[in-house]
């Protein structure tokens, strides 16, 4: 627990790294009323082999959620799922009050953007091209930006702290920066729902504390309803607000930070001898 | 913006340039004054019947299946998200060579020469086929060197069975068989362009409407999904879309190595982008006079022997895979 300490002293002097402005947002304008994500009975998998049974929670607008869990769990299945891109084995997710099952890509794609472990590898696009693919949902049939896209795409690399990338070509940045742009990516797609998957590996402290303070803005700041599975649970206890535990092919707790992360429920959930927390 | 105008202009200078050079140079010197005259004033002259039936027909061919090539490889390497994949590593051009082979020997053992068509359609079933051969030695590897391994292997048992076919067909118009398994431009018809125009216009055409979609694929499937892509439609059109490009080129001028990986790559590097909007097109165009400068080449260079059309590609291209590779290599070590 030494770097937990140091992750707290730290904190602060990061809290506003990479924060100016503020970019106009659907998520702010009147999606109060509308639960983001809603689950129920939602069983996940890959082909008809279960990962998880029976899942019921929701996703409230500005709040992050957290998932975690042991190695296995499902997180990663979980988030695909979400993002529409596994089907459902069974039960239902409402997207924005609409069943996801029956929502056209394009759609989901203008309220729900995700972010990857995975970066892109890619040649000469630049860091800005890439970010203008975030507008791909809203452009015609050979996906030219319009004027206003173009603006939108330039905010969303101000707000991300990455405006000063913009020609550089992706593929010459260093891991912290790609981290940077593809915010800036998921957040030109002008979501109400942001997905990450792991967004902290591959980042040394520095640019995970950037990314909890981010994503603490764009929640609370933007009204983005903002689901992040991660592994490290000082991170969590950073960024999230509440926290789902996968265990065993199921969900074993929903709950606030503080009522999930105790050393004796965490202990229980990644199956360790009692008092090693 | 200001580069992209610049290279095309000179990309379409070099293409102009290379087509007239193609014209006038060969076995007979003809004038460009000479030649213009000839078609566009439909004089009669002694090279007027050189220049319509012989250069002019073999020199757009080669504009248009060098372009067709480039775009299939652009498009195949947006596919497997692999700089040097093209239709030729990937064993695709030879898979069509097979099946335009054996359609060949089993038309002329009946008596009958193909046409154009049928040997678009006998290509494209072989492209297909091969196609579906690495998609399943690949299956989900996104490993670069597995896949060109796989391409190499398919492509060294479709030409075997291609020798093959070749050295035992008994028939008179083996020479010509022979001599189109190698590659080659020579013998090209008026009749040959008609077949190919709507098709590799079409084709570009559809594989153009994509660049949104490739775009978006650019970043991976999972990105291209989360854009609103339907990415199995997008795979299956842009599959089919490449399969067609290399079987309309290989069923006239047979294989030609190299050009599918080479004339992408040196695109991207002049326009220093990978947009798929501005590098089609710059695809084709570059593709176009890169195969005419080759095509040159292999007419004059030892004239009045004529080299095969890969001979030369290889030469120039072959480097370039080797380049991309270490590069990628180079690159992949600094990162990890």
């Amino acid at each position: 627990m030494i770097a937990s300490n140091f992750l707290t002293n730290k904190a602060k002097a990061y809290d506003s790294i990479s924060y100016s402005g503020k970019l106009s947002h659907k998520g702010s304008q009147g999606a109060g009323c509308v639960t983001p994500i809603t689950v129920r009975g939602l069983t996940i998998g890959y082909g008809s082999k279960a990962v998880l049974k029976d899942a019921d929670f929701e996703v409230r607008t500005g709040e992050v959620l957290a998932i975690i869990g042991p190695n296995g769990a499902g997180k990663s299945t979980l988030l695909k799922t979400l993002a529409a891109q596994l089907p459902l084995l069974g039960g239902q997710i409402s997207l924005m009050g609409s069943d996801i099952r029956k929502l056209r890509p394009e759609d989901i794609a203008r309220s729900l953007s995700l972010f990857l472990t995975d970066r892109p590898s890619t040649e000469w696009m630049t860091c800005r091209e890439l970010v203008s693919a975030g507008r791909y949902p809203y452009t015609g049939r050979l996906g030219l930006l319009s004027e206003a896209d173009w603006s939108i795409v330039d905010a969303s690399m101000e707000k991300m702290g990455a405006a000063d990338l913009s020609d550089i070509p992706f593929n010459n940045i260093s891991d912290g920066q790609k981290q940077r742009v593809l915010l800036a990516r998921a957040l030109c797609q002008e979501p109400n729902v942001l997905l990450l998957d792991e967004p902290a590996s591959f980042l040394d402290i520095r640019f995970q504390l950037e990314l909890v303070s981010t994503l603490k803005n764009l929640a609370h700041c933007d009204n983005l309803a903002i689901v992040v599975t991660l592994h490290e649970l000082d991170l969590v206890r950073r960024a999230a607000d509440r926290v789902i535990c996968l265990r065993d092919g199921r969900v074993d707790r929903i709950g606030t930070v503080d009522s999930i992360l105790t050393n004796h429920y965490m202990e229980q959930l990644y199956g360790l001898p009692a008092g090693s927390l | 913006m200001k580069r992209y105008h610049a290279a095309y202009s000179i990309l379409g200078g070099m293409l102009f340039a290379l087509l007239v050079l193609n014209l006038i140079i060969g076995s007979v010197y003809v004038p460009p004054s000479q030649v213009f005259r000839i078609i566009f004033l439909r004089q009669e002259t002694d090279a007027a019947a050189l220049i319509w039936t012989i250069r002019f027909p073999r020199a757009i061919a080669a504009a248009l299946l060098g372009g067709a090539l480039a775009v299939a490889g652009f498009l195949l390497q947006t596919f497997f998200s692999n700089p040097i994949a093209g239709p030729f590593v990937l064993g695709i051009s030879s898979g069509a060579r097979l099946t335009v082979a054996i359609a060949m020997v089993t038309a002329l053992s009946a008596g009958r020469i193909l046409s154009s068509w049928e040997m678009i359609f006998a290509a494209f079933i072989g492209s297909l086929a091969s196609m579906g051969l690495v998609l399943i030695f690949s299956g989900r590897v996104r490993n670069m060197s597995v896949l060109i391994v796989c391409g190499i292997m398919i492509g060294y048992i479709c030409t075997a069975m291609t020798d093959f076919i070749v050295t035992f067909a008994d028939d008179t118009n083996i020479v010509n068989l022979h001599n189109w398994t190698k590659g080659s431009f020579s013998g090209m018809t008026w009749g040959n362009i008609r077949a190919m125009i709507p098709v590799v216009f079409i084709a570009l055409l559809l594989s153009f409407l994509l660049s949104k979609p490739m775009a978006a694929y650019q970043l991976g499937e999972s990105y291209a999904k989360n854009l609103g892509i339907d990415t199995g439609r997008f795979c299956f059109e842009l599959i089919v879309l490449s399969s067609i490009l290399s079987a309309c080129v290989t069923a006239f001028a047979g294989p030609i190595s190299f050009l599918g990986v080479a004339a992408p790559h040196l695109m991207k590097r002049l326009f220093r982008t990978e947009r798929p909007l501005i590098i089609l097109p710059a695809c084709f165009l570059g593709g176009a006079a890169f195969c005419l400068l080759c095509d040159l080449i292999a007419r004059t260079l030892f004239s009045p022997t004529e080299l095969n059309i890969s001979t030369v590609t290889s030469v120039f291209g072959a480097p370039i895979v080797i380049y991309i590779m270490l590069q990628r290599t180079k690159r992949g070590a600094a990162s990890s």
